[in-house]
């Protein structure tokens, strides 16, 4: 075993980690599935840019169909972005508004119906909203979320969510994913295409996805690598700068909201080192001190990802025969 | 009011009840979170067990494992509230 190094996930030979993506995407695309291309849904975010970029390059930028769908609460840099990417590489876009559908779902109103129980003088036409983890990742006890309420004139407001209405708010905004993913897999069967799907490996293994969401996808590019591992990759295929600067989001919630504060609580480069070190049997003493932090430290994020990875075990599970 | 022998019963019933365990297996002293019997979810509802039984609410900065983290605690931390 490598001693473990703050260099120990940096990618030495990224061609070769491309070339075998895009090998397998190929393979796996036209052999396994039988489909003669990629349908995408584009964010402007890493991880869709970066299997864009492989996808265009597995099959050729004409079979590559780049989908945008944002809804009311997406903000506008997203399409900028993603229009910006999808040019770069010559993919050709279409945009799928899918606010109607959410609509039609009762999404919103489902959604700000729990948000007002909690916060009862909750206005959505004006207020922003969003959830988060307030808790240090590093406590021993699992996280709980708090809704968030921030007022036109600045003023937040925040509460512990009870179960109900936490389960509302996340089961109604669920169907932003499962509407997005019923649009890719439209114009997938249109096009006799295969659905790519972004996530990766965090998200993947820590679920932080949508069963039958962003999780429904026909094959996962990235679904083996480390946030910082996309990032090496986003820069070796040309992803745009501004698209590698931006901050993740979840884009999901009326209020601004980072994926770290959401439901990482830390950062990516701190986490994907830690993450590693856990799920390789590093001992603790060791990771800490690469780290700057304790051992105890060290041992209570393993347990907080052990936890994690338990209680998402539900997401990850196909239907039982 | 409840005797503090009532209160822990409650507790540890819920407890047995919400994760179908083997009353034998739970003691005071078991650490819920770590030997799994509760997850995420399973603390939220225990949230509202305990507002809905003892009328006690748990603000954010009290979601601290010295308050939740077995049936002991969760009694000192009731008493303090109460």
């Amino acid at each position: 075993m490598k001693p473990f190094s703050k260099d120990i996930l940096h990618l030495e030979n990224i061609d070769e980690v491309c070339n075998n993506i895009i090998t397998k995407l190929k393979s796996d695309v036209a052999q396994k599935l039988q489909r003669r291309g990629a349908v995408i849904g584009i964010s402007g975010g890493i991880d869709s840019s970066v299997c864009m970029a492989l996808s265009a390059k597995a099959f050729g930028p004409e079979k590559v169909t780049a989908i945008m769908l944002p809804e009311q609460d997406s903000s506008d840099d997203s399409k900028n972005l993603a229009l910006k990417l999808a040019n770069k590489f010559n993919v050709k876009t279409l945009e799928e508004n899918i606010t109607k559908a959410l609509d039609g779902f009762g999404c919103y109103e489902r959604r700000d119906e729990a948000i007002a129980k909690v916060i009862t003088d909750f206005d959505p036409k004006v207020d922003k909203a969003k959830i988060e983890i307030k808790q240090n990742i590093g406590q021993n006890i699992p996280a709980i979320f708090s809704v968030t309420v921030i007022k036109p004139n600045g003023e937040v407001v925040s509460k512990l969510l009870p179960a109900k209405e936490y389960l509302q708010i996340v089961a109604s905004t669920n169907f932003k994913q499962r509407s997005r993913m019923s649009m890719l897999y439209y114009h997938a069967e249109r096009l006799h295409c295969a659905v790519i799907g972004t996530p990766n490996k965090h998200e993947v293994e820590q679920g932080f996805f949508v069963k039958y969401g962003d999780g429904g996808a026909d094959v996962m590019p990235i679904g083996h690598l480390y946030k910082t591992q996309v990032y090496q990759l986003a820069k070796h295929l040309g992803v745009p700068q501004e698209i590698i600067d931006r901050t993740p989001t979840t884009d999901t919630y009326t209020a601004e909201q980072t994926q770290e504060d959401f439901f990482y609580q830390m950062p990516f480069k701190e986490m994907d080192l830690i993450w590693y070190g856990w799920e390789n049997n590093y001992k603790a003493e060791e990771v800490g001190k690469v780290m700057d932090k304790s051992a105890q430290e060290i041992e209570n994020i393993y347990k907080s990802f052990e936890r994690k990875k338990k209680t998402t075990e539900y997401l990850r599970m196909k239907p039982i025969f | 009011m409840l005797t503090q022998v009532e209160t822990k019963s409650k507790i540890k019933d819920y407890i047995i009840n919400a994760t179908l365990s083997d009353n034998k297996t739970i003691s005071d002293d078991t650490l819920i979170f770590e030997t799994g019997l509760l997850d995420s979810m399973g603390l939220l509802f225990l949230i509202e067990f305990l507002k809905e039984e003892f009328n006690v609410v748990v603000n954010d900065d009290e979601l601290l494992p010295e308050n939740f983290e077995s049936v002991n605690s969760i009694i000192k931390f009731i008493e303090g509230k109460l």
